[in-house]
């Protein structure tokens, strides 16, 4: 939003227009909670967990809204001024968990804290737990077998080619030009594999993100931009490494090859 | 002037050693016309591309312009290929993702000249007569037209020696006068040719004769040799 929420205003879950009664709610919207009117001054993407069916106010407005429902509203609603249920404590990337909780606990007497972690069933969280090092094994083993993959490919391409790498040659190409020509194709060819790759992989997450966060029960949030960025960066420059990988050794036969020999044999 | 001294290719077949050129010590002088003939087989395009060096001797030396280009480092090697020598192969040698226009272009981007301008190259393709064929890619165009394609760009860098393999070979016969004439005219210019071929009619339009028999060379036609 860019600013704080007015005592009059409500950000509603993905889910909540259903516990209205409406097929769907819209920023501006104005909806009645316990007799008191809210303009709808945002909406939250679907997480896939509780939060989805909830509205989120100002600690004055709760506290306003609960003082006149015993008048205005069906049923009251039962919030003295200064009652708080819970805090959301924004954790620094850089600090631990456990750790803050601890110190939470030691200074603010009367307190449970519960850690993130901790909110998802315990089973989920000891299944990735214990998967998480097969998972990168996994990524680790497709990844030689991509980079083999490729190196074969790009073998074939080269002894597909030789005739016009040696035509090349003969009309001055020197070894060099030829070792680039086949490295900068293969990168080509893995940036765009990456590139496509990386839709694929945010198109499944988007139709998939519900149906996962529903059946574990975890929010799925999406991450920050600058970690969205850096992810990006990263997995090209992945791809880009796969690709200088792969085409090493076909590269360095291809600029090894005699051109006359070349030449003939590609006829 | 391109010459060999002592110069032996050999090839294992599998099946043993084949001498492909056996030997060779010769000399074609700056500004000769030389015709190659021989059998297929007798060594012929191997001994053009020594001369061109395309493939290295397994013994002897190559010169050109009293360089031995086998002592060349790979850069100046495939600047002399560049620069130097204009070869005309006996197939389509056209690089089949470049249209005409860029294919001639090609010698001269590894030459690092300005003679690989737009101009320069549609005024080789005039001269070859496929200026209509500029913007096509080699599967577009016809065996003949490919060749002439092909000439062009091995006249794009002003080459003072044509290496050309068979470059009439399954063209028409009206195809084979205007390569030959525009041969006859780069001669009359100074470039010294060397051009294999299997027929006599286009061997005696040059100006010496050699013939290759199983990797060795003559002067002349040789007496009953049926492959000229």
């Amino acid at each position: 939003m860019g600013r704080p929420l007015a005592v009059d205003e409500i950000i509603l879950g993905a889910n909540a227009h259903i516990f209205l009664g409406k097929s769907e709610s819209k920023v501006g919207d104005e909806e009645y909670f316990y007799g008191k009117k809210y303009t709808v001054a945002g909406i939250l993407e679907s997480t896939g967990i509780g939060i989805d069916d909830a509205g989120f106010l100002t600690m004055d407005s709760v506290y306003d809204m609960a003082k006149i429902s015993d008048k205005s509203a069906v049923m009251k609603l039962d919030v003295k001024p200064g009652d708080v249920s819970a805090f959301m404590v924004d954790v620094k990337p850089d600090a631990t968990r456990s750790e803050v909780a601890r110190r939470i606990e030691v200074e603010v007497p009367g307190v449970a804290v519960v850690t993130s972690k901790e909110l998802m069933s315990s089973s989920v969280a000891s299944q990735l737990d214990s998967l998480m090092p097969w998972l990168r094994l996994i990524g680790i083993v497709f990844w030689v077998i991509v980079v083999l993959m490729i190196g074969a490919l790009f073998s074939t391409i080269v002894n597909e080619r030789r005739r016009e790498i040696g035509l090349l040659q003969a009309v001055g190409a020197t070894r060099r030009f030829i070792f680039q020509l086949v490295m900068l194709e293969a990168m080509q060819l893995t940036v765009i594999g990456g590139i496509v790759g990386l839709a694929v992989g945010a198109v499944a997450i988007l139709l998939l993100k519900g149906v996962v966060a529903s059946s574990v029960g975890i929010a799925y949030l999406w991450p920050g931009s600058g970690y969205v960025v850096v992810f990006v960066a990263g997995y090209l420059v992945m791809s880009i490494i796969t690709g200088i990988l792969a085409a090493l050794y076909p590269a360095i036969v291809a600029s090894r090859l005699e051109p006359y020999q070349a030449i003939r044999t590609g006829e | 002037m391109i010459e060999l001294t002592n110069a032996t290719k050999t090839y294992d077949s599998g099946g043993g050693l084949i001498r492909a050129v056996d030997d060779v010590t010769l000399t074609v002088r700056d500004g000769e016309f030389v015709a190659v003939v021989g059998h297929s087989g007798s060594g012929k395009t191997t001994l053009v591309s020594l001369m061109g060096g395309l493939t290295k001797p397994t013994s002897g030396n190559i010169f050109i312009g009293g360089t031995d280009i086998w002592t060349l480092d790979n850069l100046n090697l495939a600047r002399l290929r560049s620069e130097k020598i204009g070869f005309c192969f006996q197939f389509s040698s056209l690089i089949p993702t470049l249209n005409s226009i860029d294919n001639v272009r090609l010698p001269a981007s590894f030459a690092g000249g300005e003679r690989g301008g737009l101009e320069r190259a549609m005024s080789l393709l005039e001269t070859v007569g496929v200026t209509d064929k500029a913007k096509a890619y080699p599967a577009e165009l016809s065996g003949g037209q490919q060749r002439r394609v092909a000439i062009a760009r091995s006249l794009v860098n002003e080459p003072r020696i044509m290496l050309a393999d068979e470059p009439t070979g399954d063209l028409d016969e009206q195809t084979e006068v205007d390569i030959m004439k525009l041969f006859q005219g780069l001669n009359q210019q100074g470039v010294t040719i060397v051009m294999v071929t299997h027929s006599q009619k286009l061997a005696a339009q040059a100006g010496r004769i050699l013939t290759m028999t199983a990797g060795v060379v003559a002067e002349g036609i040789a007496t009953g040799d049926a492959g000229v």
